[in-house]
């Protein structure tokens, strides 16, 4: 794969470098420097779309923000052309920020909406303003760069966007394949599930929408400079569609977007004396292509070559001998006080109220169990706990931190890991991916080190990789490190979801439901996984409606019931409890083949 | 005042057009959590349509111009039979092509084959019609009625109370009707009412057709206010959009109530600036979103972990 991707790099430059000695036609070289600008636009914008699913379409509003930052400020300020092309990427950026703002509160549909606002903002801001923008006729003399005295022709053009695209593709290519990658693709699964490991999913989004924004700034800026002219019709909602075309049409992988930007910018040429085929075209390949390719050309291509050098699929080979995994060693703030410490937590959805006024301590390095009948609040309890939601009324000190107000990835590193009852894997990586995705916020390599790939980076994604394995080691899933999370059997899949919380480093470990759907023989297995994760120092709080497991492995017992804490103690004295029995039997005379058994045995007859 | 008044009036007429297609994005998001995205093409294609349906029954070709003369009542009416049956079976072609493929799976497809959908019948029309505005003649005439010093626009009154009226027709078929009940049902939750013996199929393309209806409705009505121009449907989809957003998204009467508002507050910010209309619009979408995301009358969905 290393091999391949230096030989398509190195072949790469050498067209880019040799092509403009090879034709001097003015078209064929405006052609080149075109797929070079809608390259760079799309390199970026793939992260976005195609790694963190968020899809604007309001995308040239910031090619407009670039254009214009370089137009103004060369012909207005008379800044450098090469500074002024710089800024440009900078205030793109800043604007790509500013898009962001809505995905804390919305996404899906209404988010799309709100970027193709932002479009039709700027495009209004530039056609209407025309002191200062020029609108429709313009601003004229943009000022090109230039080495030593002489402006740019078409062929320094090509040279210097070639050189650009080359340099966004290795950044972009690398930031991928880190750990920022990683959190794209976590946030476009399951955004619950990344808060959960310590991801920020706002902080990924705006991540994602900076680095769309700032090479379509770029993009902007090459083509105010090299026409040395902008106007408001360059700024079209056609153009935005074109943008997310290119990435959807050319797929996800590094391949995907130039794939995308030659073909869709070849198409472009050839089109461009029937406006009405065009756009049909593009209208037909939105529609169409999506049904035909689901990853795109490069998705579809990438399938067809595995199938038929079935090497290219074969995954790196990972060490085999990696070591036993251990917890990070944190600071202990309080060690006389319980770890975790609720006070009166309530919350009520309307009339419904799931947890009403509960009391809870938890002591480190014990196991406790939340037990009680369906619909007590148990999961709604932990989704307290964890920051899911947010209490009506109450407080939770962990660790002698108060947890009030916390996004649930502040939570998390904190050192407050949780499972799901409904399983929240990112399907689409691999095992190995899963884990790593939880080691996230313990990865501190900047992002200058990311973007350059430096020793730094390459040495901590290597350590993280390796400790993602003691961790499959830990949980018995190391041969499977290389599949996809999706394609484990159900059993496998709720111990992924365990070793990727343990890969948080949690003190506290929140486990919803970690035997259901289990076999015998796995519900097993679990009993021992629980004991020996304890073993490594990690307290438990664990919902189960196995009793047998429950009774076996507990340390302590809390039982609830319709919101309410009504026991708590040694699984002995639980069982029984006079308000446990009837809380799980009803009144008097209920069924008692209807018991859970570990209830039935010490309650019911003894 | 009198000016302010006008500008009221004018804002709730333009409110009604945006109530109407905010609706049909209700209606579809209820029962599919899909819309149409491309929907201002279909304002474009329901006014076309009329239009042509006008000048064929004045005898006339499908590109002559539009005389005040050819525009009654009755055969107004006629073509707005005939723009709503257009838009109607172009809502179940996309649905087909567009919807059913690529609703429920993941990273927005629909968004983007809707879009598709859009740009086809947008340059469809643009090969039919070409790219100038067509003017178009109001049926009642353009005899500005004068009341209490004011002056409306009769096509302005005809767009308030036909977006009215339909709107509260549509409301009650919603709360009262077997067919209204079996779609707040499908909303809900499609999988009981499947077990109920509702055909949800049925259900969902009878909402994309009632959803293209209104945005052909819509069509015809607003084009003798802003003249019938191929480029009209995307801004005017945006508002309505946002006016569904403001409103509330999964409520029908708050995607009517925010379609008002939105009128009225393009109206009152023309009075003072006319350019920054749009930048007011979105604005306001920006501040809603971040007070209030669910919309003015929507319900907060909560996610099951």
């Amino acid at each position: 794969m290393k091999r391949l991707h230096l030989a398509g790099v190195v072949a790469a430059a050498a067209f880019v470098i040799l092509a403009p000695f090879i034709t001097g036609n003015g078209f064929h070289l405006k052609v080149l420097f075109m797929i070079g600008v809608n390259y760079l636009a799309a390199v970026g914008l793939n992260v976005l779309v195609n790694h963190t699913g968020q899809k604007s379409l309001g995308h040239a509003g910031l090619f407009a923000v670039g254009a214009y930052t370089a137009a103004l400020l060369t012909t207005r300020f008379e800044w450098s052309p090469w500074l002024a092309f710089a800024a440009s990427g900078v205030t793109a950026g800043v604007f790509g920020a500013l898009v962001a703002l809505p995905a804390l509160r919305v996404a899906g549909p209404a988010l799309a909406m709100v970027t193709i606002g932002f479009g039709i903002v700027i495009e209004k801001i530039v056609s209407e303003w025309q002191d200062v923008f020029g609108g429709q006729a313009g601003i004229y003399g943009v000022v090109s760069p230039s080495v030593g005295g002489t402006d740019f022709g078409p062929r320094e053009w090509v040279w210097f966007t070639g050189a650009l695209c080359l340099v966004a593709h290795l950044a972009v290519r690398s930031l991928l394949r880190g750990k920022h990658g990683r959190a794209f693709r976590a946030v476009s699964h399951a955004e619950i599930a990344a808060e959960s490991v310590g991801v920020s999913v706002y902080r990924v989004k705006v991540l994602a929408f900076v680095v769309s924004a700032i090479t379509c700034g770029f993009a902007g800026a090459l083509v105010a400079q090299q026409n040395q002219y902008i106007n408001s019709d360059f700024i079209t909602f056609g153009l935005s569609i074109f943008f997310l075309l290119i990435v959807l049409f050319g797929g996800s992988s590094p391949a995907g977007p130039l794939l995308g930007a030659i073909l869709l910018t070849l198409l472009d040429a050839f089109l461009a004396r029937w406006p009405h085929i065009q756009h049909f075209t593009y209208g037909l390949l939105l529609l169409f292509a999506l049904y035909l390719m689901r990853d795109g050309l490069s998705g579809a291509i990438g399938a067809l070559a595995r199938k038929v050098v079935p090497s290219l699929g074969v995954p790196p080979a990972l060490p085999t001998a990696v070591g036993d995994w251990q917890l990070r060693a944190g600071e202990v703030a309080s060690p006389d006080r319980p770890l975790l410490e609720a006070r009166g937590l309530r919350k009520a959805y309307g009339g419904v109220v799931p947890v009403n006024r509960v009391d809870l301590d938890l002591r480190t390095g014990h196991i406790h169990s939340l037990i009680g009948p369906n619909g007590a609040g148990k999961t709604t309890l932990i989704n307290l706990l964890s920051g899911i939601v947010a209490p009506d009324e109450g407080s939770v000190v962990f660790n002698g931190r108060p947890l009030a107000g916390l996004a649930p990835n502040r939570v998390c590193r904190l050192g407050l890991g949780r499972t799901f009852q409904n399983l929240k894997l990112f399907v689409d990586m691999t095992v190995l991916e899963n884990v790593e995705v939880g080691l996230h916020a313990h990865l501190d390599a900047g992002m200058w080190h990311t973007l350059w790939a430096t020793r730094t980076a390459v040495r901590e994604e290597h350590e993280a990789r390796d400790e993602a394995l003691r961790i499959l080691d830990f949980l018995d899933l190391r041969d499977k490190a290389n599949e996809r999370a999706g394609s484990l059997p159900y059993g496998l899949q709720r111990r992924l979801e365990i070793a990727r919380a343990l890969a948080t480093h949690p003190r506290l470990l929140l486990l919803d439901e970690p035997a259901a759907g289990l076999n015998p023989q796995e519900t097993g297995d679990l009993i021992d996984v629980i004991g020996r994760i304890r073993d490594r120092g990690i307290t438990i709080l664990l919902i189960e409606h196995h009793m047998d497991l429950v009774m076996k492995i507990s340390d302590h017992v809390i039982v609830l019931d319709r919101g309410e804490k009504i026991a708590e103690g040694p699984p002995s004295e639980v069982q029984r409890n006079p308000r446990v029995i009837r809380a799980y039997l009803g009144d008097d005379d209920a069924a008692e083949d209807d018991l859970p058994p570990g209830i039935a045995t010490a309650g019911g007859h003894g | 005042m009198v000016v302010l008044l006008q500008a009221l009036f004018s804002g709730l007429a333009l409110g009604g057009i945006y109530s109407l297609v905010a609706v049909g994005f209700n209606i579809t998001h209820g029962t599919t959590r899909t819309f149409n995205f491309g929907q201002g093409e279909f304002l474009v294609a329901g006014a076309f349509v009329s239009v042509s349906v006008l000048l064929l029954l004045a005898g006339k070709g499908i590109n002559a111009p539009l005389d005040a003369i050819d525009v009654t009542p009755t055969v107004y009416a006629v073509s707005l039979v005939g723009g709503t049956l257009v838009t109607a079976v172009l809502g179940v072609m996309l649905y087909f092509t567009a919807v059913r493929p690529f609703a429920g799976r993941p990273g927005l497809a629909w968004v983007m084959s809707t879009i598709g959908f859009g740009i086809l019948v947008q340059n469809t029309a643009l090969a039919i019609w070409g790219p100038s505005p067509v003017p178009m003649p109001s049926p009642l005439g353009n005899d500005v009625i004068r009341l209490a010093g004011a002056g409306f626009v009769p096509q302005e009154i005809l767009v308030l109370v036909v977006s009215v009226a339909v709107l509260i027709a549509l409301d009650v078929v919603m709360r009262r009707t077997r067919l209204g009940k079996a779609m707040r049902a499908v909303a809900e939750n499609r999988n009981a009412a499947t077990l109920m013996g509702i055909d949800v199929s049925a259900v969902v393309v009878g909402a994309f057709v009632l959803s293209s209806a209104f945005a052909g409705l819509a069509g015809l009505l607003v084009a003798p206010i802003t003249t019938a121009s191929v480029y009209m449907g995307l801004t005017l989809a945006l508002k309505a959009f946002s006016a569904a957003i403001v409103g509330g998204l999964d409520n029908p009467r708050g995607c009517m109530l925010g379609g008002f508002l939105m009128g009225l507050l393009e109206a009152l910010v023309g009075l003072w600036h006319a350019e920054l209309r749009e930048i007011a619009i979105f604005l306001l979408i920006i501040v809603v979103l971040a007070v209030k995301p669910e919309g003015l009358l929507g319900r907060r969905r909560v996610e099951k972990v």
